[in-house]
């Protein structure tokens, strides 16, 4: 069953539409457009969509509408039920509580009455955000520190990844092998993947500093993984784990672009430099900026590599929001501020996605 | 006229065995960076602990070595011994299987639902799909914690540490991506061939099933991957929401190292086993697998 009120008040909207439209797929320019691809024979006329198995009462009153449409549009709320169910209990009811709870004062002995428990108004916020506070200098410290580390891995991973990406893009023999074995960092899981890199990061018996030595670079051995240096060995497992993402979106977005622009470039006589300046960059545009923005927003949420490497407290100089909440949380039993404090860092991820997207805009605007 | 053609082609010539050989050490390089975290872990998987407690950095002829001195297979003999990695590994092989079939059946429904009809609401849906995707997992985690501790203690229903509780928080965090993955690759199919089954009188789940399902095949398989290696891979969730009996492999490898022992050879070992579901998977579904992947990263 589709949920009565909204296809009650959906084919309410659907009456203020003229009479006989059709609300099938091929209305989408898209898919009509693949649809006259694959039957070019029909272009003349309209494609119905998908025909209906039972017939459609003909007729004008509200009764018959309303019928009609839950004929044809009904099965696609069923379909789609199940997914809006479980992303209802599961996302947008536990989004709606946390941000509730962000309000409250919810400890180890209120959590099991959580509803009960008063509400405190901004308290958390003060809390988890005043930076002359314990708690909240660690939290800008932490948003602080994963902005760097952000602004570092990802800004390598595209570099690295683009280099490749560019390295790779032509034939030669084992190919295929040499970007299976490139794409080995990306699916191997997290937890392993930077377990092996805490091993390496190791003092005594790490290959880094192994390697560090033999060169003469340092006399004896540096310890990686506590205090200053942590975030610099963290950043550079991430690289390692994370370029080979970008050589994949970029080497997919190097074959889109038409070998033609390269030729009549170089009878123009431009340079490998050129043609990579005005050519290739231009059309990875659109790929980049997904890809940057995906990689920004991964990046807030970065915890697997400092939590694997580093252990539940990093330490304030390498401390990043997830880290900080998961402890305020689940160590400290302090719900609220750690709410509270996610709710923040939302905030932030929804700004930079805004000005990232306006940043772009204008930029295009710029070239047009 | 002829020298000269000549004279070009070899130096020509020359040019590209060097660009050549210039490429093949650029390519080497990158496959020495990719595998050297990969050659450590191997080669600690099979050192004794006593030969890695011995290795210093600082005593010349101590040096950890790259060939174990005493090669063993003690590491994955034992590797069960101090952490139960196999019940874990039992653990995440459930978890993730579950949400693979949880997920795709219900991605599949939905993205059914979104390519074939154009329904009122739908933007909106896509929409609110899209943006789950960009809000911190830490803001569901609270909530979600609170949320199971008030079920258990006020209807007695168990979601915190057990299969069922963990199978649908990683189907929330997979369906979203999977939904917008397979929408584009039943867009890619003709309505055409649902006219046609309907005029035969199949239903619209048959249609579903018999006509769509085996066209978007190699979507429905990249889905299915990604929902499993999501599942095995999670740490965040897995660490709060996993206790005793469902702790997943993703957390549990971590226990090699405590505050009063660090076994990194087990670590080593248990690491190369974690890693070969994967890794097997994808070798096996590679191709589908990437440009599933691809699309729906170059999409969003």
């Amino acid at each position: 069953m589709p949920p009565e009120g909204s296809a009650g008040r959906e084919a309410g909207r659907a009456r203020r539409r003229p009479l006989g439209t059709l609300r099938d797929v091929t209305t989408q320019p898209q898919v009509r457009a693949r649809a006259i691809e694959a039957a070019p024979l029909a272009t003349a006329a309209p494609i119905p969509g998908t025909v209906p198995t039972r017939p459609i009462p003909r007729g004008r009153g509200a009764v018959h509408k309303i019928r009609r449409f839950l004929i044809r549009t009904g099965p696609a709320y069923l379909f789609i039920l199940p997914a809006v169910a479980a992303m209802l209990f599961v996302h947008y009811i536990p989004m709606a509580g946390g941000i509730l709870v962000a309000f409250k004062d919810i400890n180890l002995f209120t959590v099991t009455r959580w509803y009960d428990a008063p509400w405190v108004g901004l308290d958390n916020f003060v809390q988890g955000l005043n930076p002359d506070g314990f708690l909240g200098s660690r939290f800008w410290q932490s948003l602080w520190n994963v902005t760097f580390f952000g602004a570092v891995t990802i800004t390598a991973g595209y570099v690295i990844g683009m280099a490749v990406a560019l390295l790779l893009n032509r034939e030669f023999p084992g190919r295929t092998l040499v970007r299976g074995i490139i794409l080995l960092p990306y699916i191997t899981p997290d937890s392993v993947a930077y377990s092996v890199w805490r091993f390496i990061f190791q003092a005594r018996i790490g290959l880094v500093n192994m390697w560090l030595m033999k060169l003469g670079i340092i006399d004896e051995p540096v310890i990686w993984l506590v205090g200053s240096n942590a975030i610099y060995a963290v950043m550079l497992a991430a690289i390692w784990k994370g370029w080979p993402f970008a050589a994949l979106v970029l080497q997919a977005g190097l074959q889109t672009i038409p070998r033609e622009l390269y030729e009549s470039a170089m009878i123009d006589g431009a340079s490998r430099w050129q043609r990579f300046r005005y050519i290739t960059l231009p059309m990875l545009a659109p790929v980049t900026r997904m890809l940057i923005l995906v990689s920004i927003l991964w990046n807030y949420n970065a915890f697997n590599q400092f939590y694997v490497m580093l252990g539940k407290d990093p330490g304030p100089a390498a401390d990043v929001p997830s880290t900080l909440i998961l402890r305020e949380t689940f160590s400290t039993f302090n719900f609220g501020v750690g709410s509270a404090m996610s709710v923040v860092l939302m905030g932030v991820m929804l700004v930079l996605t805004m000005l990232y997207l306006r940043a772009l805009r204008a930029s295009e605007r710029g070239q047009a | 006229m002829a020298t000269a053609g000549l004279a070009y082609r070899r130096r020509h010539k020359r040019g590209t065995i060097l660009g050549w050989l210039l490429f093949a050490l650029a390519v080497l390089a990158v496959l020495i960076v990719v595998l050297v975290p990969y050659g450590w872990m191997v080669s600690g998987s099979f050192k004794s602990s006593v030969e890695l407690q011995a290795a210093d950095v600082t005593r010349p002829g101590q040096e950890p070595s790259w060939i174990p001195r005493q090669p063993t297979l003690d590491n994955y003999r034992n590797v069960n011994r101090t952490v139960r990695i196999l019940d874990y590994l039992k653990n995440s092989l459930i978890i993730s299987t579950g949400t693979m079939v949880l997920a795709t059946t219900l991605a599949l429904l939905a993205a059914y639902a979104l390519s074939r009809w154009a329904f009122p609401g739908r933007n909106a849906y896509v929409v609110s799909v899209l943006s789950t995707q960009m809000l911190p997992g830490i803001l569901f985690l609270i909530p979600y914690f609170i949320l199971f501790t008030w079920l258990r203690n006020q209807f007695g229903v168990q979601l915190r540490d057990t299969y069922i509780g963990m199978i649908i928080t990683y189907t929330s965090f997979a369906l979203p991506f999977s939904i917008v993955m397979l929408r584009s690759f039943l867009d890619s199919i003709p309505v055409e061939l649902d006219e046609q089954a309907q005029i035969d009188g199949a239903s619209r789940l048959r249609i579903l099933f018999s006509v769509l399902l085996p066209l978007a095949r190699p979507g429905i398989v990249s889905v299915a991957i990604y929902c499993f290696i999501m599942g095995w891979n999670e740490v965040l969730f897995a660490s709060v929401l996993t206790g005793t009996s469902t702790r997943t492999v993703a957390v549990g490898l971590l226990e090699y190292i405590t505050a009063h022992e660090a076994r990194w050879t087990m670590m080593m070992a248990a690491s190369i086993i974690t890693s070969v579901p994967v890794l097997v998977l994808f070798s096996f579904l590679q191709r589908y697998v990437i440009s599933g992947l691809v699309s729906g990263a170059v999409k969003g």
